[in-house]
């Protein structure tokens, strides 16, 4: 028990250290921190120019779903990453638990994806002139964990996809744009095509984001519970169904040799 | 009971080439390999590159399902029992990656220490007692990409005796490395088998197997060619002769014609400098050389030498057959 904690926290965070290392502040800082912001000015601007929806709608909306940057490509990386240095196999040949392993790694990409979501919410607000309730900032902080949470476990899926394939930037852009429109971020979902609204049931931030404006606009956790549990439960499944489909790929990599192929 | 034991061991692969019309095609990397390794001892597996050394070598570590035949190690079964296999093993892989780069050697050694599940109040004691016996005691805090190859083959060798592992599998440990570093990675290999660690080490240099293993398979397209301590192997190719004959741009239909001569047991091309040398190794009491340059014309031909056979003639002698 010990050893499996072990691994997955001081374990978690050594391997973030290891395969993140080029993510210096020249990196982070114009990515992370800069980029979420252009990304809430451009639909802020274009909601008031269309006199669509308040600030607040788009502030809350892209901080929360720009977090998908770090969760989709931080937890691609923190798996593919491993195969690019030739770590890989070190890995996969010793005997620690793999739920620990894989989920370990996740942590830190959580923590961090949150940190950006809080940062956007923070700085948007203030450029925009957005005014959030002193009384929701520990709630929303939760919101914006769970919401993190969620993604890194649809990063997970992209994570295990990334044993089996090499161009896996190219597929997390595209779940990017997908989260990007199908979430809510900046269309309400009521607007969107019927089969794009319930799909969008089952994605990462479609539920935090509802619980986020909720909570902004005076609304107190009890009342945004069910949005908060579904979004746990949407993250859960997904973090599950990586974690079983890295598994699997590990399981046919010592059948066909698969991981050292390109 | 044997501490490795690999019994018609058999590995195939499947590629496909094309992109629209795919066709598949089957390679036999390993073709039904037996061989057994005593406790405590430093067994070589010797052959080129592609002859299957590393095939065998991840299906014993359990990386890779045997396509036909079995293995044990320590009497477990690599394919059923992998996570208890993986438990008792340490594996160590040549070439400079494979290290976390920007990671210091310590922490290096630090995270595999999580991961092998050695206690938090041992780890420290450990890894300063590898590092000491691996030759990195004191470069440990510098980040792992400032090391030469031999510091990071070194820390390969520290990384895999971590959780103190009663097997030990080594893969062309010192490939890459200049003289020194390969030296001292070999005296790191020579002092395992005096601390009681089974050692079976894939190398592809006939000398280093000589110079540290107690018995060797040498493997050629798959299959064990032959089998013996370093003296029997020697034996084997004792007798007979080499003639070198220094040649500038042979071609291949002449190299055929030599190698069709009667007499000739093996012949190989040497890069030497500018000129290529063709090393031509004969039967006992068999003068092959005015033969041999009857059939160089063409070639602008340079020294000519005949000399004892060595023990990579013996080598060369075993994979060209």
């Amino acid at each position: 028990m010990i050893v499996a904690a072990r691994i997955f926290f001081v374990g978690g965070l050594t391997s973030f250290r290891a395969l993140f290392y080029w993510l210096t502040p020249w990196i982070y800082i114009p990515t992370m921190l800069i980029a979420p912001i252009f990304q809430i000015l451009l639909f802020a601007y274009i909601g008031r120019s269309a006199h669509l929806r308040s600030d607040e709608f788009y502030v809350i909306g892209n901080a929360l779903q720009y977090s998908s940057i770090p969760c989709l490509f931080a937890m691609a990386q923190s798996i593919g990453g491993e195969r690019f240095q030739d770590t890989l196999s070190a890995i996969l040949v010793s005997p620690a638990a793999r739920i620990p392993l894989f989920f370990g790694r996740s942590l830190p990409v959580v923590l961090n994806g949150a940190l950006v979501s809080a940062f956007s919410l923070a700085v948007g607000s203030l450029i925009l002139g957005v005014h959030l309730p002193a009384s929701s900032f520990a709630p929303l902080a939760l919101v914006v964990l769970i919401a993190a949470f969620s993604c890194t476990g649809l990063g997970l899926i992209n994570a295990a996809l990334s044993l089996r394939i090499r161009e896996n930037a190219v597929l997390s852009n595209v779940i990017f744009g997908f989260l990007l429109i199908f979430t809510g971020a900046n269309v309400p979902l009521d607007d969107l095509p019927s089969w794009m609204s319930t799909a969008a049931q089952g994605l990462p931030f479609t539920h935090a984001i509802a619980a986020a404006r909720k909570l902004a606009n005076g609304a107190g956790l009890g009342d945004v519970g069910g949005l908060v549990g579904a979004e746990l439960l949407v993250g859960a499944i997904y973090g599950v169904a990586g974690f079983l489909l890295l598994r699997w790929f590990e399981t046919i990599s010592r059948r066909h040799a698969s991981l050292e192929r390109s | 009971m044997a501490a490795i034991e690999a019994a018609e061991l058999r590995r195939t692969y499947k590629t496909h080439t094309g992109t629209f019309r795919r066709r598949a095609k089957e390679i036999e990397a390993v073709r039904g390999i037996s061989f057994a390794v005593e406790p405590g001892e430093l067994f070589g597996l010797l052959g080129p590159n592609g002859a299957g050394k590393t095939t065998t070598i991840k299906m014993l570590i359990t990386l890779l399902i045997p396509t036909g035949g079995s293995a044990r190690v320590l009497g477990l079964d690599v394919v059923h029992q992998a996570r208890e296999v993986r438990k008792r093993i340490g594996y160590v892989f040549g070439g400079e990656r494979g290290v976390y780069e920007r990671l210091s050697g310590y922490d290096n050694l630090r995270y595999f220490a999580e991961l092998y599940g050695v206690p938090a109040r041992e780890q420290k004691r450990r890894i300063e007692e590898l590092l000491e016996l691996v030759g990195l005691k004191g470069r440990e805090q510098e980040r792992a990409e400032g090391y030469s190859r031999g510091m990071k083959q070194r820390l390969h060798v520290a990384r895999g005796l971590l959780h103190d592992p009663e097997v030990l599998f080594l893969d062309e440990p010192t490939i890459g490395l200049d003289p020194v570093g390969a030296r001292e990675v070999r005296a790191t290999i020579a002092s395992l088998t005096e601390a009681g660690k089974t050692v079976l080490l894939t190398t592809h240099y006939m000398f280093e197997a000589d110079a540290l293993c107690d018995r060797i398979a040498v493997i050629s397209k798959g299959s064990i060619v032959a089998e013996g301590t370093p003296l029997d192997l020697k034996r084997g190719v004792a007798q007979g002769s080499v003639v070198e004959v220094e040649v500038f741009g042979i071609a291949d239909e002449a190299l055929e014609r030599v190698r069709a001569l009667g007499g000739v047991v093996a012949v190989a091309i040497e890069e030497r400098e500018q000129a290529q040398v063709l090393v031509v190794q004969t039967e006992p009491d068999v003068e092959l050389t005015q033969a041999i340059l009857s059939h160089l014309n063409g070639s602008d031909v340079g020294r000519i030498s005949r000399r004892e056979p060595t023990l990579e003639d013996a080598y060369v002698a075993l994979v060209s057959e």
